[in-house]
């Protein structure tokens, strides 16, 4: 089965600094695969580099075979891989309605065809609903989470990248988020979440990748990987290899 | 009486003013670019319009008709041969590349149209006027100032309501994470200068009829529509509005004190908003 | 983090290499080429002393317009406004309170400095690309200013009659002192400058000031001082220039030709290096001599050459040729070198 999206000693670099050191991964379909590591390990820049946010080799990334690597960022949502960036990164000034829209619109532009829609967004997170004429910056850590996961959906992705969607949420609201998922999930989205939180890592994804200093040290099923890997691989101790 | 007249002049002024900072307004809300030769392109404009209307004998609406696709044109071409390759966090590249573009065009102009002022043929309209409550005002000033605050409103609900809208708004706060939504950034670019420059093909028929233009005339224009922005507030269309209705009160009002002030008058006013309101009169505050 | 084990290692000993053999060779010829400049009356006709001083004083605002553009990210298009102010300033001075003009020139620089402070605190609201325009009203405030001002004659312009009490000779000799000295301020200083612990500063601001800032850089206050010395360094260009003219008007004053002048020798020569400024002067001024009669064409030219040094060639004329070479005129970087060698 070929994977629906792979990188293939993936190497990235900011400037002078080189941040990623040959990644591989595989995500197959309806996947959901977690990316751990410390910060600074490279997992959101893993995500960056598929996303054409850097610079990358185009055989590096491959999605349904296709080289990929180096697309423009809007090319890669065309071609049905959207993001859930670090820091949400919503359109201030805009009401959350309009945040939303301007996904709609772009999909319809594309003519992406997937099933989400406004109505069945306002399902999945009613809040939204509720909220849309509001200034989307007037909105709680969780409920611009939901937002931007949102404005993901709505792009009609076939692989979504999430990162660190819980980052800076009550727990609470982190469980109400990653109750989301197996919805997105159902859908036929292949999903790779960047996680700091192990422990959700493992219960919300098939399999995991642990990353240390550019390289991933770790890969296995995610109920399968016992907590002492997952130590080794963490931080470093030793070269621990699956 | 005298005080009002200036009061009703200015306003009628600031419309012609309000059609330049548009396109401003819009430009740099969108890229943080400034276009250094955005009052050129008004007398370019200005200038080839008044060439054809001699040359077919046409009327200022059918030059408007042509002109306007012309400016879209050229705003779309400013951008994709230009402004793409110089938009960024840094603003010394298209400073300088707007500002190299802004000399070229004033000395072309001059070669192809030589120092002396001209205008655009108005059949009548230009000496027609109206008496409103004792005071005899302008018809064409009227048109203009209808027309400047139809584009205004215009441009406003394009912005709120449009898919284009919607893709600008989004770009202007955050171009990655637009990107990330599939809006190709250069695309949006693209339509929005041309949309700017086409407003200013408005403004150049409109410049033509009411006075003259001669190639060197660029600069100042240019400095009127900044000047209009930053009083309005950056980032707002009815903000660039409100500031070419208060640079062309503060010109006329100067003017009717001594007609050396009149210009004067209006960078003062810049300068005094600038120092107690560098917000600008509609901006919000930065907490 | 992994926790690498920390030995405790001797530092090791290094020189800081700060001359380099080209540096040398340019130094020199500086300290000759200033010299020259200094005694021009000795070798040169009035006419060619009139030359080289519009070279010198190309050379002057185009360094003080980089150190602006180049080092403190600040863009002006507008510092003809210091030029024309202090130009004023001496004609005021000298000829209508009757200072001694030598020393005029001098006390001119005042109104620069002075101007440029509330200035600097208005236009520094102003976001990146507006702070330009800004510099720009500001330059067009002064010209109406006095066109309006009767203490400086209104539009109709000054002359420096007091001139004629000194012989043609005379007015050479000081000229040419004049002028030595203005090169010595403006490219001695910004070397200096440079080479001074504010230098470093400097130079991590214009690579990048955010990062300047969080490595201890007060950029705020480096940028303010910087617009204030560079104002100052334009009053000198513009008091010298026009004391040769023996003319002000309003329209010469704050003439926007210079701030054009300006950003075409910094752009083509090479912007944030000294070498960058004298390269794109000398281009600057032969064209002028060979090009300048073919008026607007000319021009469009040097218009569209800018143009596209901003497109194709940020780095200019200076960036080409030390890519190649590294043999710097003026260095400012400092090497380790081993001192075992």
């Amino acid at each position: 089965m070929t994977a629906v999206l792979s990188t293939h000693g993936l190497v990235a670099r900011y400037g002078d600094f080189q941040a990623l050191y040959g990644v591989d991964i595989e995500l197959h379909q309806g996947e959901a695969v977690a990316l751990i590591g410390a910060n600074g390990a490279g997992k959101s820049t893993l995500l960056r580099s598929i996303m054409g946010l850097l610079p990358v080799g185009r055989e590096m990334v491959l999605l349904h075979g296709e080289p990929v690597g180096g697309t423009a960022t809007d090319r890669m949502v065309q071609k049905g891989v959207a993001i859930v960036p670090e820091g949400r990164r919503l359109f201030t000034g805009m009401s959350v309605e309009d945040n939303l829209r301007v996904a709609i619109d772009q999909a319809a532009r594309m003519g992406a065809k997937g099933g989400w829609t406004l109505p069945r967004l306002h399902r999945l997170f009613p809040i939204l609903k509720e909220k849309a004429r509001a200034p989307v910056q007037s909105l709680s850590g969780g409920q611009q989470q939901m937002v931007a996961i949102g404005r993901a959906l709505l792009c009609q992705p076939r692989v979504l990248l999430c990162d660190e969607i819980s980052l800076g949420l009550a727990p609470k609201v982190i469980r109400e988020i990653y109750a989301a998922l197996p919805e997105i999930r159902a859908t036929g989205t292949a999903m790779i979440v960047v996680e700091q939180d192990v422990g959700l890592a493992r219960s919300a994804s098939d399999r995991l990748y642990c990353m240390l200093e550019g390289r991933v040290t770790l890969t296995g099923r995610s109920a399968e990987i016992t907590r002492e890997q997952i130590g080794k691989a963490y931080f470093g101790a030793g070269h621990a290899v699956v | 009486m005298q005080w009002f007249d200036a009061l009703v002049q200015g306003i009628l002024l600031g419309g012609m003013y309000a059609q330049y900072a548009l396109g401003m307004a819009l430009m740099f809300g969108v890229m943080r670019i400034v276009n250094i030769s955005h009052g050129d392109l008004v007398i370019l404009l200005s200038l080839i319009g008044i060439s054809i209307a001699t040359a077919w004998g046409l009327g200022p609406l059918p030059v408007l008709v042509v002109l306007v696709p012309l400016a879209v044109l050229m705003g779309w071409v400013l951008q994709k041969a230009v402004l793409n390759r110089v938009v960024g966090s840094d603003p010394l590249p298209s400073l300088i590349a707007t500002f190299g573009l802004s000399i070229a065009l004033q000395n072309l102009m001059l070669q192809i149209w030589s120092a002396n002022s001209r205008s655009l043929p108005g059949h009548g309209i230009e000496s027609q006027s109206l008496e409103i409550g004792g005071i005899y005002v302008g018809l064409l000033p009227l048109i203009v100032l209808a027309v400047a605050t139809g584009l205004t409103w215009c441009l406003d609900l394009t912005l709120k309501r449009t898919r284009f809208g919607r893709a600008l708004r989004a770009a202007s706060a955050d171009v990655e994470a637009a990107a990330m939504t599939g809006i190709n950034p250069r695309a949006v670019y693209a339509m929005a200068t041309a949309a700017a420059v086409g407003i200013l093909g408005f403004a150049a028929v409109f410049q033509a009829l009411r006075s003259t233009v001669a190639p060197a005339d660029g600069p100042a224009q240019l400095i009127y529509a900044f000047e209009a922005v930053i009083i309005g507030g950056m980032g707002t269309v009815w903000g660039a509005f409100v500031g070419s209705m208060v640079l062309g009160i503060s010109q006329a009002i100067g003017f009717r004190i001594d007609p050396g002030f009149g210009v004067l008058a209006g960078h003062i006013v810049f300068l005094a908003v600038l120092a107690s309101r560098p917000q600008g009169l509609f901006g919000k505050a930065l907490s | 983090m992994s926790a690498i084990p920390y030995a405790a290692t001797e530092v090791p000993e290094v020189l800081v290499q700060r001359q380099t053999p080209s540096g040398r060779i340019a130094m020199a010829l500086a300290v000759l080429a200033m010299i020259g400049v200094a005694v021009m009356p000795l070798w040169a006709s009035t006419g060619t002393i009139r030359s080289v001083l519009v070279l010198c004083c190309y050379i002057a605002v185009a360094q003080m317009w980089n150190l602006l553009a180049g080092y403190a990210g600040l863009v002006s298009v507008g510092q003809h406004a210091f030029m024309g102010a202090a130009g004023y300033a001496l004609f005021v001075l000298a000829q209508t309170y009757g200072v001694d003009p030598f020393v005029a020139v001098f006390l001119s620089l005042l109104v620069p400095a002075a101007l440029a402070v509330p200035i600097y605190l208005l236009l520094h609201r102003l976001d990146g690309p507006y702070f330009s325009i800004g510099t720009w009203v500001v330059a067009e405030v002064f010209r109406l200013t006095a066109s309006n001002l009767p203490l400086v004659n209104s539009g109709a312009g000054m002359s420096l009659r007091v001139m004629k009490d000194y012989s043609a000779f005379e007015r050479n000799i000081a000229m040419s002192l004049l002028c030595a000295g203005m090169l010595l301020v403006t490219l001695g200083g910004s070397y200096w400058l440079l080479r001074s612990r504010f230098g470093l500063a400097l130079i991590a601001m214009r690579d990048n000031p955010v990062a300047a800032a969080s490595q201890g850089v007060n950029v705020v206050r480096l940028r303010f001082l910087i617009y204030v010395a560079s104002a100052v360094g334009c009053g000198l260009v513009g008091a010298i220039y026009f004391m040769a003219q023996l003319r002000i008007t309003p329209g010469s004053a704050f003439d926007p030709m210079w701030a054009n002048v300006a950003i075409f020798i910094v752009m083509v020569g090479g912007i944030g290096s000294i070498e960058g400024v004298l390269i794109g002067s000398l281009i600057f001024f032969i064209a002028d001599r060979w090009f300048g009669e073919y008026g607007a064409t000319y021009f469009v030219v040097l218009g569209l050459m800018t143009l596209l040094v901003a497109l194709y060639a940020r780095t200019g004329v200076w960036g080409l040729i030390s890519k190649r070479w590294d043999a710097p005129w003026f260095p400012i970087q400092r090497k380790l070198v081993d001192s075992y060698r």
